[in-house]
């Protein structure tokens, strides 16, 4: 597989990620942001102007109502899309007119995501579908790659269900392997798209206790996209959007 | 990445075992077309070992139950000479080439044995057909004092039955089961070898060969003989027709037929080639069948998995590693279809099937599974294509 970064990673010296300093660092910043669809008959803006910055070590949630654009922002932060105007910037530096290998080379080293319906490869093992974020790092081992899921799978209590397939786990245990997906890359931020729409309280807890204990322990930054008022109000931020306008 | 695209496949394999399948059965099928063309192109273009051109077949009957004295066919034999416009005419068997007779016979020496057929000519046939004599000389009048038959053989009976040893001089016989002494007559002594050839059809190998001397004073009555007339180059109709004049001139009884060699070659390679443009045809719609099934399954499958394809760009794939993923799977199950197709197609060479040699067969070999390959990297390129151009963010939404 060819070498994903035209580019080099960002190799400056970062801050420890819980430490004080971390949390004024902005590790993503998203500057006067607007997203529209157009069609041939009809124009829909998604996003207007909106403005915001992830520091080192936040945990953020993004509220608001259906079809207000909270995925659309997060597919954006996530660079799988584009804006139709404004800068998006990692670590400082404007990703706009990066090629498909950059931004390609860039998700894999910088983010990870957490999907509403997890988004497991079914036809893979439990341990295969959390080394697939690595399976795009050529200069890891084959080893490497093993026992970086293995220990990414034990961080989320799933070290015995490595050879199980997602079909043979409960919801909440999916949604345990695609965090443990998330994290196999040591990515700066983890962007959580409603990450326990899919889940009953019991298991909606105890996903958002783990994404918390990512959080507060490890000092991941985390951006997550909810419906739920309570498990946002757990979080240190919470940013609300309404018809693809910031409001708070 | 390799191990990913294997256990992938492995993990799906009952889905991917059609595919399997498809690409099986095409490189089978693909092998046996391709044998037979390799065999049948490298037989066409190999030398007939004679020349047919401006040779004709002249058969020249004496009626049902009349018989022919072999005096009055040579004084007919003797006039068709004289014609203006014939080169030399030449007595034989009714098996000339490129016409349905066969005549062989099973010959051996000091235990080997070889499936030959059998020519009857006189000692001018080699002028009209122009045998490439390799060894020895053709029949001659010092041959009439032999006490053997004299005969010719082709190089490819002279090294089943004589291998590198000398083979002028030689006596063989009919290949005899018991122990029971040969006469004089049923013993063969070589004069002489000339190259292989291939009397059948255009496409067709060559097959050994005897050619058994016609004794000139031979007394035997005929119903019907077969002569070979070479005529000098451009001749026609007109010359058929004196030609059948002067055989009525000798004796009202008898008919006559003449037919142009090269004719006949025509007709045989248009009856010959009927079945395996047939089976060219039958094959390339097989393919085409397969191409485009390959290529609906392909489509089909990556419609089923946007939401895989989404979930590998948002973890680091570009859409050109997205690309030759599918390519790369497609290329796996083609191979794991061409391995078995292999192990069958081996067999042949190496049992010797249809006594052809393994060359055709590995050649076979080698055309088919770069065919296979061919047809799958076409019918995956289009798909992969459409597979790198998904959106990541729309993919991921639609789930």
């Amino acid at each position: 597989m060819e070498n994903l970064l035209a580019t080099p990673p960002d190799t400056r010296p970062q801050p420890p990620l819980n430490s004080p300093a971390a949390a004024e660092t902005p590790v993503l910043q998203l500057t006067n942001i607007e997203k529209v669809y157009q069609t041939n008959t009809i124009e829909t803006v998604a996003l207007n102007r909106v403005n915001l910055t992830i520091n080192r070590g936040e945990f953020v949630s993004i509220m608001g109502p259906s079809g207000c654009g909270k995925s659309t922002l997060l597919s954006l932060m996530g660079l799988l899309d584009e804006p139709t105007g404004g800068t998006i910037a990692i670590d400082g530096r404007a990703v706009t007119s990066y090629s498909d290998r950059e931004l390609a080379g860039l998700r894999n080293l910088k983010i990870g995501f957490v999907f509403q319906s997890y988004h497991l490869i079914n036809d893979l093992s439990v341990l295969d579908n959390v080394e697939l974020p690595l399976l795009y790092r050529p200069s890891l081992s084959g080893k490497e790659r093993r026992q970086r899921a293995l220990a990414a799978l034990d961080k989320v209590g799933l070290s015995a269900r490595t050879r199980h397939f997602p079909g043979q786990l409960s919801g909440g245990q999916r949604q345990r392997v695609a965090i443990a997906r998330a994290l196999v890359g040591s990515p700066e931020i983890i962007l959580a798209d409603e990450p326990t729409g899919n889940l009953d309280s019991v298991m909606g807890e105890e996903i958002m206790d783990l994404l918390l204990g990512l959080n507060r322990q490890d000092g991941v930054t985390i951006v997550m996209v909810t419906h739920d008022e309570q498990q946002a109000l757990k979080t240190k931020r919470l940013v609300r959007l309404f018809d693809g306008s910031q409001v708070g | 990445m390799l191990r990913h695209l294997f256990t992938l496949i492995w993990n799906r394999k009952r889905a991917n075992m059609l595919l399997i399948s498809e690409v099986f059965f095409s490189f089978v099928v693909l092998f046996g077309v391709g044998a037979v063309l390799i065999t049948i192109g490298k037989n066409y273009l190999a030398p007939h070992g004679f020349d047919y051109t401006d040779v004709w077949r002249l058969q020249v009957r004496a009626g049902q139950g009349q018989q022919m004295p072999r005096a009055q066919l040579d004084d007919v034999l003797r006039q068709v000479k004289a014609l203006p416009g014939v080169r030399t005419v030449a007595l034989t068997s009714g098996n000339m080439p490129f016409i349905f007779s066969t005549n062989n016979s099973t010959f051996g020496y000091e235990g080997n044995t070889a499936l030959a057929n059998v020519y009857d000519a006189d000692d001018r046939y080699t002028d009209v057909m122009r045998l490439h004599l390799r060894e020895g000389r053709w029949f001659e009048a010092a041959d009439d004092a032999s006490n053997h038959r004299p005969v010719v053989i082709s190089q490819d009976l002279r090294e089943t039955l004589f291998g590198k040893g000398p083979a002028l001089g030689k006596i063989f016989t009919w290949s005899h089961h018991g122990p029971e002494a040969t006469k004089p007559e049923d013993e063969f002594l070589v004069t002489g070898v000339v190259d292989n050839v291939r009397t059948a059809n255009d496409f067709a190998a060559a097959e050994p060969g005897v050619w058994k001397r016609l004794l000139p004073h031979d007394t035997t009555s005929w119903e019907t003989a077969n002569v070979l007339v070479r005529v000098a180059p451009g001749q026609g109709g007109e010359l058929q027709e004196k030609i059948a004049r002067t055989v009525a001139g000798v004796t009202r009884q008898w008919t006559t037929e003449v037919r142009v060699m090269n004719d006949d070659r025509l007709s045989k390679r248009r009856y010959t080639l009927v079945p395996v443009v047939g089976l060219s045809i039958m094959g390339l719609f097989l393919i085409v069948n397969v191409a485009l099934g390959l290529f609906g399954v392909l489509w089909y499958n990556i419609s089923q998995r946007r939401a895989e394809i989404g979930l590998r760009r948002a973890m680091g794939a570009t859409g050109a590693s997205i690309s030759r993923q599918f390519l790369g799977e497609m290329l796996v199950v083609t191979t794991l279809g061409v391995l078995g197709g292999l192990l069958l197609a081996v067999q042949f060479p190496l049992l010797g099937a249809f006594d052809l040699p393994a060359q055709p067969y590995m050649l076979a070999i080698a055309a088919a599974t770069v065919a296979v390959y061919v047809i799958t990297a076409l019918c995956a390129w289009q798909p992969s294509r459409l597979a790198a151009g998904i959106h990541p963010a729309v993919a991921l939404r639609e789930e």
